[in-house]
């Protein structure tokens, strides 16, 4: 399937903006949310269901754990907002910072550079580049961007960003990851919000135009989908909106303040929490005016992960506690939930514990009928998913864009033992081990795929241990009445095995993905926004 | 001003619109439950049976065979209600998960127990229904079910079965409200769900109901008329419903001897339950009695009935007596001293609460004396009965 050079992917989008009456259905469905969860936790939190005292414990955190997650991002979703578009002033000094290292793909770096060439308001591209290769300075120039070679400087991307910002003398500054094809009205769409001298930096949508190509860059554009409209447009509301990296065009005023550009494993999360406890205001617009690339090997996209997962909680650990008198209620919440995003792998590797340990020794955490579970966990269930679905108004391209997003929920679950690795790794202080890239020509399974077919494996021959043990071993008079306990729990590891198959199959497909160069077939004279005529800087008129 | 009421206005509508759309998901969910749960507990006793069919072959090797020979009672009513023989049972409390404790029972007496006892309450959780994987397990290890049900009333939600007063006075006149058909829903249930098993079981409905001191259902909240309204009413909904399977046990206690008036009638009667439990010494009421200073005197006017009798529960506390010399001679002259006694349930709790703020122990299974006591008298039973060795 080739869609990347899809017409509707390479249009101005922008998400709807939020009315009363939307509002209103919001609130309803989360009064409506609330009073479900206040009744199964009537129901939950009954002395009955403790089986053993310590598992139901664990059970109970893993369960309102997430709970409590979905009602902070309910409560974000009342503030949802949209910035309202101002022109932006004439005159601005503009920067674009892009970099460049060793082995990323010269032919990628010509579209980008071509493509920030074509932005329409005033402005200076400069290319970061330590690939010590005189193609990528042939390339900048030939582009009209100015070349900056920064070798040897620590902090990977951050620290060539602080470099440049010695160099340069630019108010504002934007800065695009190399993957990324800006859209010709990106900065007048962006440059206005500075009006307000208090705003330190606008953060806009990420959007992709590779993720027709695998189940992996599917299903990992899905799980942005969200994020960039309704979660961030809420966050936006609450004053909380957090940088990304890229796409986020910064006050140099903003940076300054908090001495440069954070360095990291998530420098963009260190340098968003910074700038907000510097208290500079920031802004999210749900627009598209770029796309890029999102991983399209299973490989590629865990070690990405593990990456966000290690620096998130890096975040929460180093700089949170250090900023919190800082922070405003909602931001203090904001870093909290992201910051605790990835604990997600250690609930999800207790969870996928929970029927082993009945399996191996018995174990039950409580006594809870499956029934009155459901009774009372569906309608939070439902509306919950109704939440979810009605959101998607706000998605930045709900055309593309709306759906359950299975796939994205299969790639998530699938990343538990990335996420888990992650979490002990910031518990320790340990570095992200040193795990190379798949040579294009020699194909082989990811590494981050091994405690997924451990996972499997474990399945299968516990399946067969709990055959041979019930029909050879277990005594007539207990057989019946145990029966249920036992299927049920198979069936509920059986919902594991069946969802890490989606994992594993991302791992397969990645296999005989092709490599490509999908910016090649990327066609800058048809990115179009038209759509927004009044908008163009007139300088582009 | 014109603000704050268009404000407050906004959220009532909100609050309101959520609780409606709340209340539509609860209604939903309780319309849909109880079908669910019906196909739940399908699935899960098929999913039973059928493991248990594929298993190591038990129909052949298993406790149903050694049982064979009393099959035509554990199949036909007919031959439940009017017995040949004398029949013995248990009640074990250990039996959650499994009825390894009923077994280890009777790998220590040497006799299998055609009749395996347990209890339930009435009540609108969903394991007070019929205990339909319990009845099954039962009687796929070839014993009869026999079933104590408790009408507890407190259990029941109260949305669905209104009663007017505070509801910690629900039990108060609560055999009037059964026999004026305030819970005929879920009898009703009940019993379709027995007829739906399909096998003869005892149904032992409000035991003890001449006790003063003990349950809700007795004297201290109605009078003998409402037991026995309340008991034709039960007999008469299960007959509505075409469960004829259940073998009623009408089980009054003979420490009190007003049960006479407490009787419900031939019609509505299949068996005659007595309790016969010796408390010995263990509180300052009671003393140790024999057998048969406790039963033997109500023996003669039980048999008047016309009816098979079933000690419903027998035990003995080991505290001011010889526990072993109890069971010897309460069981050993059964058949010849009381031969319209059809059926001996052993009382073998561990943990008995009911009675005392000390939990009682009741059980056998680890008293050596009492199991050889037992299984000797038991022993000379076959000559009297008529009935096929053990």
């Amino acid at each position: 399937m080739r869609k990347t050079d899809n017409a509707a992917l390479w249009e101005f989008r922008e998400a709807a903006t939020s009315t009363f009456a939307r509002k209103a259905t919001l609130a309803s469905l989360m009064v409506a949310g609330v009073f479900s969860i206040g009744r199964l936790a009537d129901w939950w939190f009954r002395e009955e269901h403790v089986a053993s005292l310590p598992l139901y414990l664990l059970l109970t955190f893993i369960f309102w754990w997430g709970i409590a997650r979905m009602v902070i991002v309910w409560v974000s979703y009342l503030r949802i907002s949209k910035p309202r578009w101002q022109a932006p002033q004439d005159g601005l000094r503009v920067a674009i910072f892009t970099t460049s290292s060793p082995g990323e793909p010269l032919s990628m770096f010509e579209k980008t550079l071509e493509a920030c060439a074509r932005i329409s308001y005033p402005h200076t591209t400069y290319l970061l580049d330590d690939t010590q290769d005189p193609r990528f300075r042939e390339a900048a120039e030939r582009h009209g961007a100015v070349w900056l070679e920064l070798v040897g400087l620590p902090g990977a991307k951050a620290g060539k960003i602080n470099a440049a910002l010695q160099r340069t003398t630019e108010d504002f500054v934007l800065v695009l990851d190399p993957d990324h094809i800006p859209f010709p009205n990106f900065l007048d769409e962006v440059l206005g919000y500075f009006r307000d001298p208090q705003v330190g930096y606008v953060q806009v949508a990420q959007a992709y135009y590779n993720q027709y190509r695998s189940f992996t860059a599917r299903a990992a554009a899905e799980q942005t989908y969200g994020f960039y409209g309704p979660t961030q447009m809420g966050m936006h509301g609450l004053n909380c909106a957090v940088a990304i990296g890229a796409n986020c065009t910064f006050r140099r005023a903003a940076l300054d303040s908090i001495g440069g550009h954070g360095i990291g494993l998530a420098e963009d999360l260190i340098t968003a929490i910074r700038i907000h406890a510097a208290q500079w205001k920031s802004i999210y617009s749900p627009i598209v005016v770029s796309r890029g690339l999102v991983p399209e090997d299973l490989g590629s996209f865990c070690k990405q992960q593990l990456k966000w997962a290690r620096g998130v909680q890096e975040v929460l650990f180093a700089e949170v506690p250090r900023l919190w008198p800082k922070l405003s209620f909602w931001q203090r919440v904001s870093y909290l939930t992201v910051g605790t995003y990835y604990l997600s792998g250690l609930t999800t590797a207790l969870f996928l514990l929970i029927p082993y340990l009945y399996f191996w020794f018995g174990w039950l955490p409580a006594n809870m009928d499956f029934f009155g579970f459901l009774d009372h966990w569906l309608p939070v269930g439902l509306v919950s998913l109704s939440i979810y679905v009605f959101v998607q108004r706000w998605l930045c391209h709900p055309e593309a864009e709306r759906g359950l997003h299975w796939r994205g929920t299969f790639l998530k679950f699938a990343c538990w033992p990335v996420f888990f690795m992650g979490f002990v790794l910031s518990i320790w202080d340990g570095e992200i081990p040193y795990i190379p890239t798949a040579k294009r020509a020699v194909k082989q399974f990811t590494p981050f795929v091994r405690p997924l077919l451990v996972h499997q494996v474990l399945f299968v021959a516990t399946l067969a241990y709990v055959v041979v043990r019930r029909f050879y071993y277990t005594p007539e008079a207990r057989l019946e009445l145990t029966s249920a306990n036992t299927w049920g729990m198979v069936l509920f590891a059986a919902l594991a095995f069946f969802m890490t198959l989606g994992g594993l199959y991302a791992a397969y497909q990645s296999l005989k993905t092709k490599a490509e160069d999908p910016w090649a077939s990327v066609d800058l004279t048809r990115i179009t926004d038209r759509l927004q005529p009044a908008r163009k800087h007139k300088s582009a008129a | 001003m014109k603000t704050i009421a268009y404000r407050a206005s906004a959220t009532l509508l909100v609050i309101f619109l959520g609780l409606c759309v709340f209340s539509l998901l609860v209604f939903a969910g309780s319309k849909s439950r109880g079908p669910l749960e019906d196909l739940a507990a399908g699935v899960t006793s098929k999913v039973a049976y059928l493991e248990k069919s594929m298993a190591g072959g038990y129909s052949r090797t298993g406790r149903a065979a050694a049982l064979q020979r009393f099959d035509r009672y554990r199949t036909q009513t007919g031959l439940l209600n009017a017995p040949d023989t004398l029949l013995t049972g248990v009640y074990d409390n250990n039996t959650e998960e499994s009825y390894e404790s009923v077994t280890t029972l009777e790998d220590s007496l040497g006799f299998k127990l055609p009749i395996i006892h347990f209890y339930t309450a009435w009540g609108s959780r969903k394991d007070q229904g019929f205990p339909q994987l319990r009845a099954q397990t039962i009687s796929d290890l070839g014993s009869v079910p026999m079933i104590t049900w408790e009408p507890w009333l407190n259990d029941f939600d109260p949305a669905v079965y209104p009663v007017p007063g505070k509801p910690s006075q629900v039990n108060a006149n609560g055999l009037t409200a059964i026999a004026a058909g305030k819970y005929d829903a879920y009898i009703d249930k009940w019993a379709r769900d027995a007829k739906a098993f399909g096998k003869p079981f005892f149904l032992r409905f409000g035991h003890e109901m001449n006790d003063p001191y003990r349950y809700p259902w007795g004297p201290q909240n109605n009078k003998p008329a409402d037991f026995i309204a309340a008991w034709r009413h039960v007999v008469t909904r299960f007959r509505l419903q075409g469960a004829t399977n259940a073998s009623w046990v009408w089980s009054p206690h003979p420490a009190y001897t007003t049960y006479r008036e407490f009787y419900p009638g031939a019609a509505y009667v299949n068996w005659v339950g007595i309790t016969t439990l010796n408390y010995g010494t263990v509180a300052p009421w009671s003393k140790w009695y024999t057998f048969d200073e406790i039963f033997g005197k109500a023996y003669d006017e039980f048999s008047h009935y016309g009816k098979p009798l079933m000690i419903s529960e027998i035990g003995s506390l080991g505290v001011g007596g010889n526990k072993a010399q109890w069971f010897k001679d309460a069981l050993a002259s059964m058949p010849f001293k009381y031969p319209a006694v059809k059926a001996v349930v052993l009382f073998n709790n561990s943990n008995d609460v009911s009675t005392t703020y000390k939990a009682l122990d009741w059980s056998i299974t680890l008293d050596k004396p009492v199991l050889t006591a037992v299984r000797e008298a038991v022993g000379g039973w076959h000559p009297a009965t008529a009935s096929p060795a053990l």
